[in-house]
């Protein structure tokens, strides 16, 4: 007996590992574990001891010891100094508070009540103005920030150039309308507004309605159900929408800097990367580490609310009678308001981008101040400029488009395919530590802001083991892959979670293989949703600046990291071509995936 | 396991000799460089493009890539051989430390940079990066700009909008008064290191002597101060509260103050004024042709040429940086001498008459010259300096 237990101990372990391993869900699950240890946990650990060294340049310069020694001067300088401290920490910081408190208000404002508006009224043209209201979410933010400056900039403010509102109607707005935190959060909140129309129209559209109605069968006011049925029901939405906008416009790098640097108005993020650019890389490291840390602190309040949201929808049966509140005379003014201001900023921001490209002198609108030299430009007109040629017949741009194309199809491919995986493994597997391990492993990279993300990826490429990384193109696939998964993978996971398993059992028990049933059974059925995870990360791609910013060999290397050059060297009118190209460029991609597939952004709740 | 890891060590150990004989021979391949005529050195050069290389190289200044447009027409064998990217200021020393010896494809052979005292301590120090320097040009090229190469000075002016008349600044003590509040562009000082430069020699005894005298003959009185170390200190302190930060570039600057208010001035890059639109360009004055400004009307700096360790074209680069300093290269069509505000080190080239612009020496006196001794000697004091300006420029 004695002799026999061992190998009865052993055996049962070793045909225990026999069939977990022969489940594709848990091999999947064992390979995203180890690879998102390794891209998304150990480049935390580069960062964090990035913290403690010296970097060459000015820390070299400034502390005379070897690149790669110990030392705790970077804490020093930015903590232990107050006036140092203040400028390039504690304002930032509030900074960038405000402007994430500010604009995730305003998106929830803007985004809520078009909501309420689309799904619970009888609003007039919902179908339009539900699909051009996520435009400005769609184009990336900091094309609303250039076109707000290219819109109010006048001759009363900074030096005095003349935007289109004063160029038209003579009106000059004040400095804090056109610089600093005022626009930032103007901007981003209509940047994310989309994003809460979509989050809380999703949940207004399939909320139960019997509470209200009830109420308005009791001759209760429409404001008095709003404010004592509605919102509570749809408060977990919103505070979680809060959340996120709040987390993105923190962590947001772009826009502070096009509406921030005239009036030094830092944030945490433009900071950062202004003191790496200055050479003091470790205070930057200290920075992004502390934003991820707040990241993590509002994804993990984020959840909290998340959870009592489910625990509220699904608290009652969804009525099949959802009764609109007729808006009566003011339906026609409310839907002029609303086409009005979504084209505004939807269709005047291509407008104004396509103006800014083809005038010589700023300010100056009229016919014979317009040229195509910064289109098609041959050298002689393009040179005066600065450039070889305009931008269509500029080879370096040729190559940006390409390489941003190809880097957002290869970024694409792989986190869309990645996503799939994981959500079929994790739903597969769920219950389990692995399942729950690789969901918050893959969803962690959505806690670090992009310019901190991008920054430990510096730390990681620029450590001795790991040069070969830099500045190279599979380096910025890999950031990208890494940082847009966690997108892909919660898609995974929400269209797997509505597959049931006895569809794939049935296909097991005929002896299907693996491959096939994804193949024939899974795919097709979910092909919608699987489309939008990988219509996302090219999205992404094209508009993405703070994440490659520090990767790129050089700033002409991708697309979007060249216009920010422009845009910060004063090659205006370039900068402005090449917007518009990006954005159309990502609503052409939207419209063919649309087109083809059904998939798209407003899906679900417009009209 | 201990045989896996004295395999690991071994390989560590080629690769480290590699990368040292590979710098050596850089090296080595340099000095035969300068001693070689154009001619060999360009059947040097074609041997190495035969061999697969490229001639990739960062520049901060956009010109360089109608220079190696030129260099390539001159050198039709080097056709497409030579390839450009330009590079920001802020981000030249973290890249190029990261990207030589990376084996990264496309990392740079060789790079056109400013801001020498990091030129030293981060590339030449540090043997990342080789000095070369044509010994046929020792004779006109002053040994000060020989080592590190100098390929063209470049200065910022104090130019103003005269739509209104002239501003008539005649002492630069004049900027720090309250009336020229947020009427003065200039680039922020932390993200642009040549305007950091500038105000970082202002702290030098030389400067700081000059600062005093012409606060003197401007208050008529000593300068004397318990808040300030110097006068120098006293002036950046003033100058940054009235800067106007509006413009976040050179180009941005000029073309800004061109077509914005009347009466703003800007300390920008002479050369920017290229990209200024015609329709504006007479509402722009620049100081110095006006007004002989007591102490400075601006500042002068140098890009370098220095070549990377881990090239494989090294008397390709040679070849390219003999053209930067020859007459054809800098003087040639559409290169650096046609424009304003770029200046060769080599002294038989001369601005064109047809320009408004002076030649080199004219400037001597009357600009902030960046010294890489100064900065570079520094030490502690550097990171003083910093912080006084950096907590002045954020708000």
């Amino acid at each position: 007996m004695s002799t026999l237990q061992p190998s009865l101990q052993r055996e049962p372990l070793r045909y225990r590992v026999r069939a977990f391993l022969a489940k594709p869900a848990n091999l999947i699950l064992l390979f995203f574990l180890t690879a998102l240890i390794v891209l998304s946990l150990m480049p935390m650990v580069t960062m964090l001891t990035n913290m403690f060294t010296v970097h060459a340049g000015t820390e070299k310069k400034m502390l005379r010891l070897k690149v790669g020694s110990w030392t705790m001067s970077h804490f020093q300088m930015l903590f232990a100094d107050p006036e140092w401290s203040r400028a390039n920490f504690w304002t930032p910081l509030l900074n960038s508070l405000i402007v994430a408190a500010g604009s995730g208000l305003l998106g929830i404002l803007i985004g809520g009540t078009v909501a309420w508006f689309i799904t619970r009224s009888d609003l007039k043209c919902k179908k339009f103005i539900s699909a051009v209201f996520v435009f400005p979410y769609m184009m990336p933010a900091w094309t609303l920030a250039l076109f707000w400056i290219n819109m109010f900039q006048n001759s009363r403010v900074g030096g005095g150039v003349v935007g289109l509102v004063e160029s038209l109607f003579g009106v000059c707005m004040p400095e804090w309308f056109v610089f600093g935190l005022f626009p930032m959060i103007v901007v981003i909140g209509l940047h994310y507004s989309p994003f809460a129309y979509l989050l809380i129209g999703g949940i207004l559209k399939n909320m139960d309605a019997t509470l209200e109605e009830s109420a308005t069968i009791l001759k209760a006011r429409r404001m008095t159900i709003i404010r004592r049925i509605t919102v509570p029901i749809v408060m977990p939405a919103i505070l979680s929408t809060f959340l996120l906008i709040f987390s993105s416009g923190f962590a947001s790098y772009t826009v502070p800097v096009f509406l921030g640097s005239a009036t030094r108005t830092f944030t945490l993020s433009t900071k950062m990367r202004a003191l790496i650019q200055a050479g003091y890389e470790g205070q930057g490291y200290i920075m992004a580490f502390l934003s991820i840390l707040l990241g993590t602190l509002i994804l993990g309040i984020n959840q909290h609310f998340t959870g009592k949201r489910k625990s509220f929808t699904t608290v009652t049966g969804k009525s099949g009678q959802v009764s609109l509140v007729k808006l009566k005379k003011a339906n026609g003014f409310i839907s002029a308001l609303l086409i009005v201001l979504t084209l505004f900023f939807a269709i005047m921001p291509l407008v104004s981008f396509a103006l800014e490209s083809v005038i010589i002198q700023p300010g100056n609108y009229s016919l014979s101040n317009m040229t195509l030299n910064f289109w098609i430009g041959t050298e002689d007109s393009a040179f005066e400029t600065g450039m070889p040629a305009g931008i269509l017949v500029n080879g370096t741009m040729w190559w940006g488009l390409i390489r941003q194309v190809g880097l957002a199809v290869a970024v694409a491919l792989v986190v869309g395919t990645c996503g799939m995986l994981i959500g079929y493994a994790c739903v597969r597997r769920r219950g389990t530590w692995l399942s729950r391990a690789v969901e918050n492993l893959a969803f962690f990279p959505y806690l670090m802001p992009a310019m901190a993300f991008g920054t430990i990826y510096l730390a990681v490429a620029t450590s001795a083991s790991f040069k070969w990384l830099y500045g190279s193109f599979f380096l910025l696939g890999l950031v990208a892959a890494v940082k847009f998964l966690p997108f892909a993978s919660r898609s995974g996971v929400n269209s797997m979670m509505q597959i049931a398993p006895e569809i794939e059992e049935a296909a097991t028990i005929f002896g299907v293989p693996w491959v096939t049933r994804m193949r024939r059974i899974l795919f097709p059925i979910q092909k919608s949703a699987i489309i939008s995870g990988y219509l996302l990360p090219v999205i992404n791609v094209m508009r993405e600046v703070a994440l490659f910013t520090l990767l790129v060999p050089y700033p002409r290397y991708l697309l979007t990291t060249m216009l920010f050059s422009f845009n910060e060297t004063g090659y205006a009118q370039y900068g402005s071509a090449v917007t518009l190209l990006i954005i159309v460029i990502i609503i052409s991609i939207n419209s063919l995936v649309n087109k083809l597939t059904g998939a798209s952004f407003d899906k679900g709740i417009g009209g | 396991m201990k045989h896996m890891l004295s395999v690991a060590l071994s390989l560590l150990l080629v690769m480290a000799m590699a990368v040292s004989a590979s710098a050596g021979s850089v090296q080595d391949a340099l000095e035969a460089a300068s001693a070689m005529t154009n001619e060999e050195l360009y059947e040097k050069a074609k041997e190495e493009m035969a061999s697969g290389a490229v001639l990739n190289f960062y520049s901060t200044t956009s010109f360089a890539e109608k220079a190696a447009a030129n260099f390539m027409a001159a050198y039709p064998e080097l056709d497409g051989k030579v390839v450009y990217a330009e590079i920001d200021d802020g981000e030249t020393y973290t890249k190029l430390t990261n990207q030589i010896g990376s084996g990264v494809k496309d990392s740079p052979d060789m790079a056109l940079v400013q801001n020498g005292p990091d030129l030293k301590v981060n590339l030449l120090d540090d043997e990342l990066s080789f000095n070369y320097f044509p010994a046929a040009l020792k004779d006109v090229v002053p040994e000060a700009y020989q080592n590190p190469t100098v390929v063209t000075f470049i200065n910022s002016l104090m130019i103003y909008n005269n739509k209104e008349g002239a501003v008539d600044v005649k002492n630069v003590w004049q900027l720090v008064e309250p009336e020229w509040q947020g009427k003065v562009f200039f680039k922020d000082p932390t993200n642009e290191t040549v305007n950091l430069n500038f105000l970082i020699m202002l702290t030098s005894p030389e400067w700081t002597e000059k600062m005093t005298k012409a606060y003197e003959a401007y208050y008529g009185r000593a300068w004397e101060s318990a808040e300030f170390a110097s006068a120098s200190y006293q002036w950046i302190d003033g100058f940054l509260k009235n800067v106007n930060y509006t413009f976040t570039s050179a180009s941005k600057i000029a073309t800004g103050i061109a077509s914005g208010a009347a009466g703003n001035m800007g300390i920008f890059v002479f050369s920017k004024l290229r990209k200024v639109a015609d329709e504006d360009r007479p509402n722009l004055s620049i100081l110095q042709f006006e007004n002989d400004v007591d102490c400075f009307s601006g500042f002068m700096y140098n890009v370098y040429a220095t070549v990377c360790s881990d090239t494989d074209c090294p008397y390709t680069c040679a070849l390219f940086i003999n053209w930067l300093l020859s007459a054809e290269g800098f003087a040639g069509e559409k290169s650096w001498n046609s424009s304003q505000g770029y200046y060769s080190p080599n002294t038989t080239i001369e601005k064109p008459a047809d320009l408004e612009d002076q030649s080199y020496p004219y400037w001597s006196d009357k600009l902030v010259f960046e010294d890489l001794n100064y900065i570079d000697g520094l030490g502690e004091t550097y990171n003083e300096i910093y912080r006084f300006i950096n907590v002045r420029v954020s708000k």
